[in-house]
């Protein structure tokens, strides 16, 4: 078995832990509920259980030989690890910043790290492209979706420190 | 009945209501095109601004909401994988192949033809059988509901993408998530760890936007490039509508899978879409096309779907029962006009009941209008360069999460179920089955709960009634068919 096929087992090993963890915990939690309230749960926990140990006992039965390797397709076998990371972690770092900074910074910030960080070579495309998605956004969404922008943590905290009478 | 259909004409042929009916459908595309906003949550902004005007309007600009969102839901399906709508989720399955060949006109034409047949149809069998289907559905006691939800999501994992297990307990895990939050029995916590948040359970909208938006979002940024491979969009927008006509067979059956599910309160327009298509894919002289652009594949969800939303108003107008969100949505805004839905409505209002179901009937032929008018610049969005348009999905996709309920933390279930369904679907695991258990989770526990109550904790119920213990069997043979299949020798094909 070569280090990828290795990776690649240990990950679904990995997913099968998870759901296993999780059903037990289903069941677990359920026990000091009422009858009525912990019926459905123990039923679906238990199912989930069953399932995953079957999922385990296939993975962990299959010969060393056999443990597939990702799909030929997948193109996270091709792309090296700076690729990757902006990709697992693009999502996480603009709700992060989303949570402190608000919408209009943490649009602006994912606008423009992530085609630096995918190599998009056109700096002042990505600069125009930025400004525009982030000022049309910004001016349609409280009106089409009547939703406030959230400022985000800090910049509530600023706009308590700088205007305390608003 | 001919009275009220002219009845019903003259109400709807008004300037007022055209416009009302266009209004609504345009944004009812748009809210449909981008992933984790959807039909619903635009109509549940709009409610208010209803209050000043007639019912008629009213219903039919929250209708046409609903409709056009159900034809803009596939354009992202086609175009991105990544469904506007959940509704229109089995349509990347083979959409998505069709525009990463260069045909993603031909697959929006498929969808557009399919989804007009079918919402025309839908809404004749609203017009006609609305009070006998209402009737029918009465009959089916709490124990054929939990055995029509472990149906779907059988189906659904068996269709599903790997292996028939790892779909069962991703079905069985989107049912424990359902289980989250307040029972609906005792009105106990459950799961809740003293979280307020948890306390109405995980939203829907932030678990759909990660497993489908920021899934395929993580998938975009790794591979880079231009969604269609090959950079240019061949094909024609027509071949794809007329070629609708070449299978009549899967456009008429998934008509009446939809048809029939939409009728059934709970079960509604994404289970529908996934019975359609895996219906279609059994039934098929070549199902080993599927999952690699076949037109049957587009076909048979974006038929299912459009004709299960005009059906989902049978109980909810003549009972008062909503058949999913966007009816109960609908019935919100017929009770806030000061009317009471039921069987009086169509002897009391027969102006509005009989206007509102021709204007249905205008509005899928003025949305398939739009939708074809529409295409070739939804179309465009395959060619755009990933490295800028990847930052742009992101920003909607997650804003969308936060919008449904302006709440910071339905972002940060969109980013954990992004990133886990990422790592699941890599690994074969079905993420649709995830997404089913979801939403037939809480009618599942509150059949399964009501129909032990019925037979005093009788766990028998469930096959001693024929039509439930049919449902079963049927369940039990769709899981051991494959099995069976390759044993006797007789192959079969593995959607992927």
């Amino acid at each position: 078995m070569n280090a990828r096929a290795r990776s690649f087992w240990r990950e679904e090993i990995a997913l099968v832990a998870l759901l296993l963890a999780f059903f037990a915990g289903i069941v677990c939690f359920a026990l000091p509920l009422p009858f009525d309230a912990r019926l459905f749960p123990l039923v679906i926990g238990g199912a989930g259980i069953l399932l995953t140990l079957a999922i385990a006992a296939v993975e962990l039965r299959r010969p060393l030989a056999d443990v597939p390797l990702p799909p030929a397709d997948d193109p996270a076998a091709t792309v090296g690890w700076p690729r990757f990371l902006t990709a697992l972690l693009c999502a996480p770092a603009f709700g992060l910043l989303f949570w402190l900074f608000g919408f209009v910074v943490a649009s602006l910030a994912a606008m423009l790290a992530m085609p630096v960080l995918m190599d998009y070579p056109h700096r002042r495309q990505i600069v125009v492209v930025a400004v525009v998605t982030v000022v049309v956004l910004t001016v349609l969404c409280p009106y089409l979706l009547d939703v406030s922008l959230p400022r985000g943590v800090v910049g509530d905290w600023l706009v308590d420190k700088l205007f305390p009478d608003t | 009945m001919l009275d009220n259909l002219l009845l019903g004409l003259a109400a709807a042929l008004h300037l007022k209501q055209f416009f009302f009916m266009t209004l609504g459908t345009v944004i009812g595309l748009w809210v449909g095109v981008l992933p984790g906003l959807g039909a619903p949550v635009a109509m549940a902004i709009l409610i208010p601004f209803t209050f000043s005007m007639d019912p008629l309007s009213a219903l039919l600009m929250l209708a046409s909401i609903s409709v056009g969102g159900a034809f803009g839901g596939s354009v992202t399906s086609i175009l991105l994988n990544i469904p506007g709508e959940a509704s229109s989720a089995a349509t990347s399955y083979d959409g998505y192949p069709m525009a990463q060949q260069g045909n993603a006109k031909v697959a929006m034409g498929l969808s557009a033809g399919a989804s007009m047949v079918a919402g025309i149809i839908g809404v004749l069998i609203l017009m006609f059988a609305s009070a006998p289907v209402a009737k029918a559905s009465l009959a089916f006691s709490p124990a054929e509901y939990f055995a029509l939800a472990i149906l779907g999501l059988t189906v659904v994992s068996v269709a599903a993408l790997g292996s028939t297990v790892k779909g069962l307990a991703m079905g069985a895990l989107g049912i424990a998530i359902s289980l989250i939050g307040v029972d609906s029995i005792l009105g106990t916590e459950r799961y809740t760890f003293g979280s307020v948040y948890l306390l109405d359970g995980v939203s829907f909208v932030p678990v759909m936007v990660g497993l489908f938006a920021i899934t395929e979002l993580i998938d975009m940024v790794i591979a880079g490039g231009t969604i269609a491979k090959a950079g240019k969009l061949d094909g024609s927008l027509w071949e794809g509508f007329w070629g609708t006509f070449k299978y009549p067979f899967v456009l008429i059956q998934s008509t009446a899978v939809g048809a029939f599910l939409g009728m059934i309160p709970g079960i509604g327009a994404t289970a529908a879409n996934f019975l359609a298509y895996g219906i279609a894919m059994r039934s098929s002289k070549h199902p080993e096309l599927f999952g690699k652009g076949a037109p049957e594949g587009v076909i048979a969800p974006e038929a299912s779907n459009n004709s299960c939303i005009p059906t989902s108003l049978i109980p909810a107008l003549t009972l008062g029962i909503p058949g999913g969100v966007t009816s109960a949505i609908l019935l919100v805004a017929v009770t806030l006009q000061g009317l009471r839905p039921g069987p009086m409505l169509f002897t009391s209002n027969p102006e509005l009941v009989w206007g509102f179901f021709m204007g249905l009937l205008i509005g899928a032929v003025m949305a398939t209008l739009l939708y074809l008018v529409m295409i070739p610049w939804f179309a465009l969005i395959t060619v755009v360069r990933i490295e800028l348009m990847a930052p742009m999905l992101l920003i909607i996709t997650l804003f969308g999460a936060y919008a449904n309920d302006r709440n910071m933390m339905d972002v940060f279930v969109a980013i954990f179920f992004g990133l886990f369904g990422y790592f699941a679907r890599r690994h074969g695991y079905p993420l649709i089955s995830l997404i089913i258990g979801l939403i037939l989770g809480k009618l599942a526990e509150g059949s399964f709960a009501q129909a032990l109550m019925i037979s005093d904790h009788d766990y028998s119920v469930f096959v001693l009634r024929p039509l439930s213990a049919a449902i079963f069997a049927l369940c039990v043979i769709l899981i051991v068919w494959p099995g069976v299949k390759k044993r006797l020798g007789m192959g079969g094909a593995e959607v992927t």
